[in-house]
C-alpha cells in the first residue's frame, strides 16, 4: 500500500508495537451463568466470547454420535456489527463455516475425547469486535472456556498469527497488517510440548522466510500461554486463598 | 423462551406467594431487577451499549450508512433492526434455532419505533429527497434470563443515546451535489432519544400484574402485554402474547401499570446514561 | 510437600512408574502423568498401599456420563413386551444435568427364568428404577440391566397414585387400596439410600 509503512525505519509497526510484541491480552473466565463454561477475551481490539455446553446427549440426529469418542460441535459466528463494514449475516457464510471446521479440528486434537463416548460437547464462539487474528482469539477464548467448564484436555491450545514485513517477522498481526501485508501464518500449538495442531498460511512467502516467521509465531504463542496460564493460576489461587493452598509454580 | 421446567408445586408456590405480594426474589410487582448499562464498548460501531438485567445479557451495536431515501418518505431517515440470538445463550439457538424469537423481538421493536416521534427521523435525512442515514441497529442476545423484550429495548435506547453520526459536508459540483462524510471521530452529531420508547412487559400471574418477570415467573404467566412506553407516558406499541386471555379491565390496569413503570424507567435510564457520559469512564465490558 | 497445589491442563505431575498411577483429572503420555483439568493436586495411596494415586480435583462436581458397570437411577417412560425405555437421572450419587436415554431389554430384567419375564409385570411407566449399565448400546440409548437382587424398582406408583411398599421380590402393595401389583422389586441397600439423601 502506497504511503503507508507497516514497519517504520525505526522498527515500529502502525500501532506502535515492536515486531515481536503482542497486543494487550485481557480476559475473564466464567462470564455467563447458563453455560457450563465461558470466557471473554480481548486481544487488542479483537474481542471474543466463548461458551461451552456439555458434555450432553447428542442433540438432533442421533446418527452423528461417535461410538468411541466425544463429538465436538462448534459454531463460529461474528456479530453483524463486529467488522468495519456491517456484516449481513452473523454466520453461515463460507468464512464462518471454514472457521467452524478449523476450530473443530483444533479442539479435537486437544480434548481427551475418548473419555466421553457417544456424547456431544458444544463450543460456541462469538466475535464481538474484529481487528485481525479472529481465529487466534477464538481459540484462546475457547481454551479458557473449556478450562472453566472442567473439560479434560491434554494441554492449553494457544493460537497466534504472524507475518513477514520488510524482512522482519512480525507477530500477532492486526486487521490492517492482515489486509495489506503479504503472507499471514496462523498457528495453534500445544505450548508445553511445542506440537502444532493447526497451521494455515495465506498468500505467498519465500521458503527461506517461513521458518523465522514460524519461530516468531511459536514464541508469540508461548508468550500468550504464559499470560493466560499466569492469570488462570492467580485466579484460582485467589479463590482458594482462604484454604491456604500453595501454588506449585 | 428457553427451557425452564417447573413442576406444578413450584408453580403453585410462585402463584401463592404472589397473592401475598411476594415474588420469589422479594421484589414488589412493579420492581425491576438489578440492571447494568454500559455504552461505547465496541469501537467498530457508531454507537453501542450493553445491558445486563439479572442474567439477561444484551449487546447492541449501531452502524450508520448513507442510503437513498425511501421514495414514500423523502424527508426522513430510516432505521433497521436485526437481532441475532447467539448460541452462547443456549444451544437451542444454534444455526437457525433463534430466528423465530429474533423476528418476534425485531417486529415488536420496529412497531415501537415506527411512531414518528420516537426518534428525530427528519434529522437523519441528509439531503431531502435523495440521501439519508440508515441506522442498522444490530442486537446480539448473549444470555437469556427472562424479560428479553424490555432488556433489548433498553439496550437499543442506550445505544442510540451513544450513537455518534459523522457530520456530512455538501459541496455543489457540476452535475450534482457531492457528499463528504467526515473522518474526524470528534466531528459528529448526536441523536435525540428523549422520545424513544422502552418496551415494558406486564405479565399476568394469577390476578396480579407483574413487570420484569424472571424466567420462572414467565413460565407461570399465561398472558402478557408488551407496551412501548415513552418518557411522557405515551404508548407507541402494544402486543399481547401468551396462551391465556385477558379481559378489558385488566388490560387497562396493565397499561396503567406499564405506563407508571415505563415513565420511571425512561427517566432512570436517561439519568444513568447522562452520568456515565459525564464521568467519561473507560468501558469495562465483560472483564468485570 | 504441600498437600494441595494448583494444576493446569498439560502440567506434568509425575513419572508414571510402578509406584504412581494417574487418577481422575489426569492422563498419561510418554511415561509421565499430566493434569488434564484446572484444579488441585491430590495424592493418595491406593487401597492396597502399593501405589500412589495422583489425581486432580476441580472442587466442583465434574460432568459425568454413564459408563459401563455404573449403577444408575432411571425413570421408566415406556414399557412394551420386549423392552422398557427409561431416562437416566443420575449416575451413582451424582445427578445428571441432562437426562440420557436408557433401555432395559426383557432378557436383562432378572437373572433366572429369563424367558418367562413379562415386562408389564416388572415395570410400569413412572417407576424409579436402579439399574446397572451393561453396554453403551447402539446409537439410541444405553443398555441397562436389573438382573441382581439390589436392582430393580425402587419407587413404584400404584394405580391410585400412591408410592407403594415392597412386599416380596416381585410384588409391591399400595398402602391406600391394599392392592398388590407386580414389579421387579429392588432390595435397596440402606447405604445407597443414605448417600442419595446426602446428595
Amino acid at each position: 500500500m502506497a504511503g503507508m509503512e507497516l514497519l517504520s525505519d525505526q522498527g515500529f509497526r502502525t500501532d506502535g508495537r515492536k515486531p515481536n510484541e503482542l497486543r494487550r491480552i485481557r480476559f475473564k473466565k466464567g462470564v455467563f451463568k447458563q453455560a457450563d463454561g465461558s470466557a471473554y477475551l480481548e486481544q487488542g481490539n479483537t474481542k471474543v466470547l466463548a461458551a461451552v455446553y456439555g458434555p450432553h446427549e447428542i442433540r438432533g440426529g442421533k446418527g452423528k454420535a461417535l461410538h468411541d469418542q466425544l463429538l465436538i460441535n462448534c459454531q463460529y459466528s461474528m456479530a453483524t456489527f463486529s467488522t468495519q463494514d456491517r456484516k449481513r449475516r452473523p454466520r453461515g457464510d463460507r468464512k464462518s463455516l471454514e472457521m467452524t471446521a478449523h476450530l473443530k479440528q483444533t479442539f479435537n486434537a486437544v480434548i481427551l475425547t475418548e473419555l466421553y463416548p457417544k456424547v456431544q460437547l458444544d463450543i460456541y464462539v462469538e466475535v464481538l469486535q474484529s481487528d485481525g487474528g479472529n481465529y487466534c482469539a477464538s481459540v484462546n477464548a475457547a481454551t479458557l472456556a473449556l478450562i472453566d467448564a472442567g473439560i479434560p484436555m491434554k494441554d492449553y491450545v494457544i493460537a497466534c498469527s504472524g507475518s513477514y514485513i520488510r524482512d522482519t517477522p512480525v507477530v500477532d498481526i492486526n486487521n490492517l497488517e492482515e489486509s495489506s501485508a503479504g503472507a499471514e501464518i496462523i498457528m495453534a500449538i500445544l505450548p508445553r510440548c511445542e506440537q502444532i495442531v493447526f497451521i494455515e498460511m495465506n498468500s505467498r512467502l519465500h521458503e527461506d522466510h517461513l521458518s523465522p516467521v514460524m519461530d516468531q509465531v511459536m514464541t508469540g504463542c508461548k508468550d500468550i500461554f504464559n499470560i493466560l496460564n499466569q492469570q488462570v493460576r492467580d485466579e484460582l489461587c485467589k479463590k482458594s486463598a482462604q484454604d491456604r493452598i500453595v501454588d506449585s509454580g | 423462551m428457553t427451557d425452564v421446567d417447573l413442576s406444578e408445586a413450584e408453580k403453585t408456590f410462585i402463584l401463592h406467594s404472589m397473592q401475598d405480594n411476594f415474588r420469589e426474589d422479594g421484589r414488589g410487582c412493579e420492581d425491576f431487577r438489578h440492571m447494568e448499562v454500559e455504552t461505547g464498548l465496541i469501537s467498530n460501531t457508531n454507537g453501542s451499549a450493553r445491558v445486563r438485567l439479572a442474567s439477561t445479557d444484551i449487546l447492541v451495536g449501531v452502524k450508520v450508512q448513507l442510503v437513498p431515501v425511501d421514495p414514500n418518505k423523502p424527508n426522513v431517515g430510516r432505521i433497521e433492526f436485526f437481532l441475532d440470538c447467539s448460541a452462547n445463550a443456549t444451544p437451542a439457538f444454534e444455526g437457525r434455532g433463534g430466528e423465530g424469537l429474533a423476528s418476534e423481538i425485531t417486529a415488536m421493536l420496529t412497531r415501537a419505533y415506527s411512531c414518528p416521534s420516537a426518534i428525530d427521523y427528519p434529522s437523519l435525512c441528509v439531503l431531502p429527497g435523495q440521501q439519508c442515514w440508515l441506522l442498522y441497529i444490530d442486537v446480539l442476545l448473549l444470555e437469556c434470563g427472562g424479560n428479553l423484550f424490555d432488556a433489548v429495548s433498553i439496550a437499543v435506547k442506550s445505544a442510540l443515546f451513544n450513537l455518534r453520526i459523522p457530520n456530512v459536508t455538501m459541496t455543489k459540483d457540476e452535475g450534482g451535489i457531492e457528499l463528504d462524510v467526515s473522518d474526524d471521530p470528534f466531528d459528529f452529531k448526536r441523536l435525540d432519544v428523549a422520545g424513544a420508547p422502552i418496551i415494558v412487559t406486564v405479565n399476568k400471574i394469577g390476578h396480579f400484574h407483574v413487570v420484569d418477570a424472571s424466567e420462572k415467573e414467565e413460565v407461570c404467566s399465561l398472558a402478557r402485554l408488551m407496551l412501548g412506553i415513552t418518557e411522557k407516558g405515551t404508548v407507541t406499541a402494544m402486543k399481547k402474547e401468551g396462551s391465556g386471555s385477558l379481559d378489558t379491565d385488566s388490560i387497562s390496569e396493565m397499561i396503567e401499570s406499564a405506563k407508571k413503570v415505563g415513565v420511571e424507567l425512561n427517566k432512570c435510564l436517561l439519568n444513568i446514561l447522562m452520568t456515565e457520559e459525564g464521568q467519561e469512564v473507560k468501558p469495562v465490558g465483560f472483564l468485570r | 510437600m504441600a498437600t494441595s497445589r494448583i494444576c493446569v491442563p498439560g502440567q506434568r505431575l509425575n513419572r508414571a512408574d510402578d509406584k504412581h498411577i494417574g487418577g481422575k483429572g489426569t492422563y498419561s503420555r510418554n511415561g509421565f502423568i499430566y493434569s488434564s483439568v484446572l484444579g488441585y493436586w491430590e495424592e493418595r495411596p491406593t487401597n492396597d498401599n502399593t501405589e500412589i494415586l495422583i489425581s486432580v480435583h476441580t472442587g466442583e462436581t465434574q460432568t459425568v456420563i454413564p459408563s459401563i458397570d455404573d449403577i444408575v437411577t432411571a425413570r421408566v417412560t415406556n414399557v412394551n413386551p420386549r423392552f422398557c425405555k427409561c431416562e437416566i437421572l443420575s449416575v451413582g450419587t451424582t445427578p445428571l444435568c441432562d437426562v440420557y436415554r436408557g433401555l432395559v431389554r426383557k432378557e436383562d430384567v432378572r437373572a433366572t427364568e429369563k424367558d418367562r419375564v413379562e415386562m408389564y409385570r416388572c415395570f410400569r411407566p413412572g417407576d424409579i428404577i436402579i439399574a446397572r449399565v451393561l453396554s453403551l448400546g447402539d446409537a439410541q440409548s444405553y443398555i441397562l440391566g436389573t438382573a441382581e437382587n439390589e436392582l430393580g424398582v425402587a419407587i413404584g406408583m400404584s394405580e391410585a397414585g400412591v408410592s407403594m411398599v415392597p412386599v416380596s421380590w416381585c410384588k409391591m402393595q399400595c398402602p391406600k387400596t391394599l392392592n398388590e401389583e407386580f414389579r421387579k422389586v429392588a432390595k435397596v441397600r440402606p447405604e445407597y439410600i443414605q448417600t442419595v439423601h446426602q446428595g
